[in-house]
């Protein structure tokens, strides 16, 4: 959560929302297919499962399910000049809709498990030049902890 | 379609060279490969060469240490499986009878690539958050909850093939003393359970092949056994459902399954009649799953047959002969004509300290980022 108001930014835009409330959940920006019902992440002009044309964006609202995590002992972004240098949390996370996404987790090590629920959040990566926060999208377990 | 055989193979030796040059390490490989071929330059009439990080041109302008004689020079570019697609282009223009002779040549400096681009992850890129280490330790705890996987038996899988890569001149990591399971255990974490010595190094090198028909190699090398190819397939991926867009090195795990379905059928052999096989192990938990998805053991069995030594050296079917992608290492360009290198050396009866008893069939598989999945079945007459 952020304790301040400043305007947010995506790390790139066109992926995940960054609602003005900062209490609000990030949603996805995806793409559902109007003929066979497959939704994807990131959004796509053609189907890729039935190769239809007839795409639409949708929004997936940020929750889902954990299918599989490991915890990085290496800082984020392969760096070792910014945050998150204790390593990281990465997880495949399912959304009800149907796409799978690989996204860093919040949370300590052993704090996951497969298949609990998960929140999308947004977390300040730095500060940009303009004096907006730049902020990259990870999930953290509903109920922290074991 | 004509056959086609392996006529020669040679290598520079993995390792790490920050002075090193990609021609000069070419240059020599090239050159063993030829010789071993029983040929020289002037015999090969096109070439395939394969390199990921070296700049753009720098194919074309290595093949040039070989002399200029004006012919067909292609690269080709495939991620991890850059020299195994380089390798099957090579065994199709031969097949179709477009060539007679055909060098393959593969290098790569990952080391520069690494201090060149400060690891080239960025903030700006999401997909860089995650590491491939990341990824495939995602498979390992997914195998963890499904079959009751330990990281002991990725260990296991390490330990072998760092084993295996101190019996290989050409491998990138040369353990003095045996390497225990334990050991492999206890090395620095990369992404949970995945520890380093579970994970392929950073290095440079360079691998060659020569193809060619498969009756030039009886009358080049009568004194030695012909090493036919007799199946290659190159396949992208199928879409499945929860299937990964960003951030995935590879596409599903189905993709080896499909490919080894191909390849059986074209070669007219199965999983059992293979004798050594050379995985993508880039990661000791792809091995484990590529034991299954190529047929060499029942699904779920893979523990098992790590704990009975399955796939050690003069075990059912040896796998990662030469240490893999683990212990011999993954330059990039020429990881998958290491690949075939070692293969042939052992069908010919050549592979000395790590050699297999009476070898006939050998297995060559590969995966590249993107992602492709390329197989090759050498088999010896």
């Amino acid at each position: 959560m952020s304790e301040s108001a400043r305007p947010r930014v995506p790390i790139k835009p066109g992926y995940f929302t960054v609602p003005e409330d900062p209490n609000q959940a990030p949603t996805f920006l995806c793409t559902r297919c109007e003929d066979c019902g497959e939704h994807f992440f990131p959004r796509r002009a053609i189907c890729a499962k039935c190769l239809s044309e007839r795409t639409t964006e949708v929004e997936c609202a940020g929750r889902g399910t954990l299918y599989s995590y490991t915890f990085v002992h290496i800082p984020l972004f392969g760096s070792t000049n910014i945050e998150h240098v204790e390593g990281y949390g990465v997880g495949q996370v399912d959304l009800p809709e149907g796409p799978r996404l690989q996204v860093p987790l919040a949370g300590k090590q052993g704090d996951f498990r497969i298949g609990q629920s998960l929140r999308a959040e947004l977390d300040k990566l730095r500060d940009d030049d303009a004096g907006r926060e730049v902020v990259i999208v990870r999930f953290r377990p509903v109920e922290a902890g074991r | 379609m004509r056959d086609v055989a392996v006529l020669g193979v040679g290598m520079y030796p993995f390792g790490t060279y920050y002075d090193g040059s990609n021609a000069e390490m070419a240059r020599v490989a090239g050159m063993a490969a030829l010789k071993d071929a029983g040929l020289s330059f002037a015999d090969v009439q096109s070439a395939y060469v394969g390199h990921i990080f070296a700049q753009v041109m720098s194919g074309t302008r290595v093949m040039k240490e070989f002399g200029l004689t004006g012919i067909p020079v292609q690269r080709i570019e495939n991620a991890s499986a850059t020299g195994s697609a380089c390798f099957r282009e090579a065994c199709m223009a031969v097949a179709g009878g477009h060539a007679d002779v055909v060098m393959v040549l593969g290098f790569d400096k990952m080391t520069t690539m690494i201090q060149n681009s400060a690891a080239s992850t960025s903030p700006e890129n999401m997909e860089d958050a995650i590491l491939p280490a990341a990824f495939f330790a995602l498979w390992a705890t997914r195998r963890m909850h499904e079959r009751g996987m330990k990281p002991e038996h990725l260990a296991r899988i390490g330990a072998k093939n760092f084993n295996n890569g101190a019996l290989n001149p050409m491998s990138q990591r040369q353990p003095k003393e045996p390497v225990t399971w334990e050991k492999v255990l206890g090395s620095r974490m990369v992404a949970w359970p995945l520890t380093t010595m579970m994970s392929c190094p950073i290095g440079d090198g360079a691998a060659c092949a020569i193809v060619g028909r498969a009756d030039l190699a009886k009358k080049l090398r009568p004194d030695r056994p012909v090493v036919r190819v007799t199946a290659s397939t190159l396949s992208s991926e199928k879409y499945v459902p929860g299937h990964l867009f960003m951030g995935p090195v590879v596409g599903p795990a189905q993709m080896t399954r499909d490919a080894a379905k191909v390849v059986y059928e074209q070669a007219g052999v199965g999983p059992e009649d293979l004798d050594l096989v050379q995985v993508h192990d880039a990661f000791a938990i792809e091995e484990l799953e590529y034991y299954e998805l190529l047929g060499l053991c029942k699904e779920g069995e893979a523990e098992k047959c790590i704990e009975q030594g399955d796939f050690e050296l003069g075990g059912r079917v040896a796998v990662s002969t030469d240490g893999g992608l683990i212990a011999r290492g993954h330059p990039g360009g020429p990881t998958g004509l290491a690949q075939i290198w070692e293969t042939t050396l052992q069908l010919r009866g050549e592979a000395g300290k790590r050699q297999l008893d009476d070898p006939r069939v050998g297995l060559c598989h590969m995966m590249g980022g993107g992602s492709v999945c390329v197989i090759h079945i050498l088999q010896r007459d």
